[in-house]
This record gives C-alpha cells, sequence and structure tokens, in this order.
C-alpha cells in the first residue's frame, strides 16, 4: 500500500520561540488506522493542524494524499475530515442541521446531503435527537454529532484530534466501534491523537509516541511492547518505608530479574519469565518476615515503553466523573 | 458561484441563531425603545418652545431618527461578539477545514447583521408610528432609511469584528463599543437640534459621521427626499465602511492563514 500521510523533518515554532514539533518525520499509508501517543503539550495537536491547513509550518515537508499541505491546501480540504479537540456544535442548531450545514460548506447538493445525514445519524446513534438542539445534547451525544459532521462528505483521511478526551467509558466506547468500523468498513485512514493509552493499544495498528516535540518511538502497539523485553511485577508492601529497602535487596539477587525500580505502589521490578519468579518473590519476602499488601503482574503496556523512552509515565488527564445520566440522556448546557 | 451559496448558508445559519435566541433580540432592542417610549416622553415638551424644533415636528418624531441610529450601532457592534463566539467554540476552524468560501464567512456574517438592523429598524418604525410618528416619504422612504441605516451597520460592524478578531475577547467588544456609541451619539444631532446644542458641539459634529447618517434618516423621515443630504451621507458612510472594512479584512487574513 502507498502512502497517504508523508512528513519529513517537520518544525514548528511559534512566534513565542517555543519549538512546539522538533523535526519529526513519518508516514502513514493509505487506509491505516495510525496514532500519535503522548501527554499533553507534547505537539499532538500542533502537528494536526499542520496536516489539516490549519496552521503554517515552520520548515519541513508535508503531503496529503500526495498534495503539498501550503501549495495545494485548497485541494487537501476537500478530502479530510477533521474532528478537533474542542467539541465544536453549534448549540442554538440542530444535530441534523450541524450537519447540513457542513454538507453545504462541501458544495454537495442537497439530496445526497440529505441522504448522508441519515446515514450519519444512525452510524453515530442520534436519530432521536436528531432535531433537537445541540446545546440540549450530552458530551458523549455532541462528540458523536462532531464525529458525524467530520464524515458528511465521505472523507479519504478523517484527522482525530483527541476524540475521547473528557468522555466517560460508556461514550467512549461507543466512540471506538464507530470509529473501528469505518476504517474498516468505510476504508477511510485515520489519524488518530490520543493520550490514552488503551485507545491507543486498541485501535492503532501502528503508532508514533510523541514527547516535548520528538517522536521517541514508532511501531505497532505489539512491536513497542515487543522491544521493553521484560514483564513488570507490582509489588505493594504493608510498610514500605520500613521493608522497601530490604525487599529490593532479597529481589535483585534473584535470576531473570533485569531492573527493579521504586514506584508508586512501591516496588516495579521487571524481569522475563515474571510469572514463575513471583513465587519465589512472596517465598522470599515471607520467610524475612516482609508482610505484602498485594502483587500484581502484567505484560508490558504502552506506558511501560513510553516510561522507558521518556523516563515519565504518561499522566492523561482524568476521566470527566460524569452523573450516570450523563451517558445518553441531556446534561444540560455547558 | 460558492461565493453566492456559502455567503448564504453562513446567512442562515446566524438568521436561525438569532431566531431561536429571540432573548438577544429583545436586549439590543431594549436602549432604543426605552429611548422611544420614556425619553421622548421627558422631552416632549420640547416642541411647546419655539425656534427648537422645525414647526409642526413633534420631539418623538424627530427623535425616531436619532433612535433607529442609535439601534444600528448597537447591534452593529455586536457583530463582532459573533467573531469572537465562533473563534472560541473552534467553529471558525472547523469552517476552515472545509472548501467553505472564505470571504463568504464574513460576507455572511456582514449580511446577517444588516437583515438584523432592517428587522429592528422595522420594530422601532412600528413602534413609532403607533405612537404618532410618520414617515412623509412613505414606502420608498422608508425602503432607503433600511438601506441607510443597513450601509451604515455594516460600517460599523466593521469596527467590532476587527477588534473581536484581534482581541478574541467579547468583553473588550462590549467595552469599546460601549465607549464609543454614546459620544458619537451625543455629539450629533441624533437627539437634539444643532441649534439647541453648545456651539463646539455643533462644531464638532461637523467632523461626527453619524451626524451625516442621522440628519439623512431624518430628513427622510421628516422632510422628504433631500438629496442634499442623503448622498452626502451615503458618501460618508462609504468612507467610514473603506476604513472599517480595510481593517476587518487585514485581521480576517491573519485569523484565516
Amino acid at each position: 500500500m502507498s502512502d497517504i500521510i508523508t512528513v519529513r523533518n517537520l518544525v514548528e515554532v511559534y512566534s513565542d520561540g517555543t519549538k512546539a514539533v522538533d523535526d519529526i518525520s513519518f508516514s502513514v499509508q493509505e487506509g491505516e488506522f495510525f496514532g500519535f501517543l503522548g501527554p499533553n503539550g507534547a505537539g499532538k495537536s500542533t502537528t494536526i493542524k499542520i496536516l489539516t491547513t490549519l496552521l503554517r509550518k515552520t520548515s519541513g515537508t508535508v503531503t496529503v494524499a500526495g498534495y503539498d499541505v501550503v501549495k495545494q491546501a485548497a485541494d487537501i480540504r476537500k478530502i479530510i475530515g477533521v474532528q478537533s479537540q474542542e467539541t465544536t456544535v453549534d448549540g442554538d442548531l440542530t444535530g441534523r442541521e450541524n450537519i447540513t450545514l457542513q454538507g453545504h460548506f462541501h458544495q454537495m447538493n442537497t439530496d445526497d446531503i440529505k441522504k448522508r445525514v441519515n446515514e450519519l445519524l444512525s452510524l453515530v446513534g442520534l436519530e432521536e435527537a436528531a432535531d433537537r438542539r445541540g446545546r440540549n445534547y450530552s458530551g458523549g451525544m455532541k462528540k458523536r454529532l462532531d464525529l458525524a459532521t467530520a464524515l458528511v462528505h465521505k472523507p479519504k483521511i478523517l484527522f482525530l484530534d483527541e476524540p475521547t478526551t473528557g468522555l466517560d467509558p460508556q461514550s467512549r466506547a461507543a466512540i471506538w466501534s464507530y470509529l473501528e468500523k469505518l476504517n474498516k468498513e468505510e476504508d477511510i485512514t485515520i489519524f488518530l491523537t490520543t493520550q490514552y493509552l488503551e485507545e491507543a493499544d486498541k485501535l492503532c495498528k501502528r503508532l508514533s509516541i510523541i514527547d516535548a516535540g520528538k517522536i521517541v518511538a514508532s511501531g505497532s502497539p505489539i512491536e513497542l511492547k515487543r522491544q521493553i523485553g521484560a514483564d513488570s511485577i507490582r509489588i505493594s508492601l504493608e510498610n514500605c518505608q520500613k521493608d522497601g529497602p530490604n525487599a529490593k535487596e532479597l529481589i535483585k539477587t534473584m535470576t531473570d530479574v533485569t531492573e527493579i525500580i521504586d514506584s508508586e505502589e512501591c516496588l516495579t521490578v521487571y524481569a522475563k519469565n515474571a510469572g514463575l519468579l513471583i513465587a519465589d518473590i512472596v517465598r522470599a519476602l515471607d520467610s524475612s518476615g516482609i508482610r505484602i499488601a498485594s502483587v500484581t503482574f502484567s505484560s508490558p503496556s504502552l506506558d511501560d515503553v513510553f516510561m522507558k523512552h521518556t523516563g515519565r509515565r504518561i499522566r492523561a488527564e482524568d476521566y470527566v466523573k460524569a452523573p450516570s445520566t450523563m451517558g445518553g440522556r441531556f446534561g444540560g448546557r455547558r | 458561484m460558492t461565493l453566492l451559496s456559502d455567503t448564504r448558508y453562513i446567512f442562515i445559519r446566524y438568521l436561525t441563531k438569532l431566531v431561536r435566541t429571540p432573548i438577544l433580540l429583545f436586549f439590543s432592542l431594549f436602549q432604543p425603545l426605552l429611548f422611544l417610549l420614556l425619553f421622548t416622553q421627558l422631552l416632549g415638551r420640547l416642541s411647546s418652545f419655539p425656534g427648537i424644533l422645525p414647526v409642526g415636528v413633534s420631539y418623538l418624531s424627530f427623535a425616531t431618527a436619532g433612535i433607529v441610529m442609535m439601534n444600528a450601532f448597537g447591534s452593529a457592534l455586536q457583530s463582532g461578539n459573533s467573531i469572537v463566539a465562533d473563534i472560541d467554540s473552534g467553529f471558525l476552524q472547523k469552517m476552515l477545514v472545509t472548501p467553505v468560501n472564505r470571504p463568504a464567512i464574513l460576507l455572511g456574517r456582514l449580511s446577517s447583521d444588516a437583515f438584523r438592523v432592517v428587522l429592528q429598524t422595522a420594530i422601532i418604525l412600528v413602534l413609532a408610528y403607533a405612537l404618532g410618528a410618520h414617515v412623509t416619504t412613505g414606502v420608498v422612504g422608508i425602503l432607503l432609511i433600511f438601506f441607510t441605516l443597513a450601509f451604515f451597520g455594516l460600517a460599523w460592524s466593521g469596527i467590532s469584528l476587527a477588534i473581536g478578531m484581534k482581541t478574541r475577547s467579547s468583553e473588550t467588544v462590549f467595552a469599546i463599543g460601549g465607549v464609543i456609541t454614546f459620544p458619537l451619539l451625543f455629539l450629533s444631532p441624533a437627539l437634539f437640534p444643532i441649534s439647541f446644542l453648545p456651539k463646539w458641539v455643533g462644531d464638532v459634529s461637523m467632523f461626527n459621521p453619524v451626524s451625516y447618517c442621522v440628519t439623512a434618516t431624518r430628513a427622510l423621515m421628516i422632510n422628504g427626499y433631500q438629496w442634499s443630504t442623503i448622498l452626502p451621507a451615503w458618501g460618508v458612510i462609504g468612507l467610514v465602511a473603506v476604513i472599517t472594512m480595510s481593517a476587518t479584512l487585514y485581521q480576517f487574513r491573519k485569523v484565516v492563514s
């Protein structure tokens, strides 16, 4: 398959001197579900704004569907759909009117728009709410409507800037299933940015991890996790302050342990075949009179990958702790 | 032509927003109506003093021209808020990633502003008529009044749009709007005849574009087709429009690129 997005040595320096994007290169293949994973302020939105012709790059080459992002911006706008980080729904217009208006902006004819609007309303499950005003929609419904407006002209490429940030888990799962459907059934190339590990892991066929304007790692989620090469065992002790150092000494000498670090729970042990090691650890700590509060075992996650490359964990903004009515009912004015 | 069709869609969007939040219409009509219903009562006896108002003209008839002017001012200065709202909500950006015709974004807004000025002027004129103020030039005169005020409104929309795009703050648009409106109205014959005002105000009013516009509107209401007042007023409005629209276009280019 051929590349539909190519980015070479892209740099974006803001007028205040901040280097938001620092010499990144990557490409996305046609039909691919590609993602940028990184914390707030990593340069994800900046990159999307450049790719979607909203922001002028400082230097580098960027092409989308073969069109130059500066010289052929008008051609690009015809074939892309964009959902920005802020949910942009006109609250005074109904759901149907919001989508219809976007159809007009894409110079579609009225009959096509009507048909497409109905398709989209059913795709995102908003048929019932279609003729209510946007301002009465819940947060999740607004996001779904926003997604629908980005799809009205059947774009070849869909850009999604943190499409589920601030959503409750239920709404998030719904968005995920629409996106997978779009990618598989309508063959849309999707470029997504996210700060959620599970989101990147679940949706993206390939992703780049971005931090402080630089790409620190790229590959499929499986490849990236394989690079870590070790499972992790997180141990929390009843009295971490007192027993922590002793426990660390005891575990350090065991075979297969590649690394042991102090972590939030108390200790995190990286090891090959960690599953087999758990019994040894428990036995050793027990016989030294160190009381264990809990032991969790996990295969490498994208968080570990991020940790390995940046020394930090991704701290995603917490889910909005929405009242349970937010799922499908009306959340009132924002 | 995508310019025309896109302008139409954006015009319809703003109109829909206006119709669905009638409270906005109420608030922007509140002040002119207060003047029409109350202020004209307070000063109603002006017409009984000889030499202040033209013979046979009630203060209500005289002030109505100034009040529709005040109204055009008010709604034009709200225009900038709508663009600030669209920038803040991300809606402008959402438009800009589509192939929508760029100038249509401005034209759609401006045409809805003009429509709103005409609508509000019509409401005020109907009420004024009910109170006893007639437009002597009849239907054609009313249409010319609409034209003059809509044109004036567009010229002033330019100021608030430019400020809105520059500062991206609706507070600033409101503050500056408030600061400009009243001095310009009071330093013109909008509410009082020039002969009644101190000499320096009369002198200053010669340089106030509002004076020309209000005099032309008043001529159409009270005196008839005085082209020697109407045409210069259009010229002055045109001049203001060129300046404010240049500022708006300049800011718009910066926002769009």
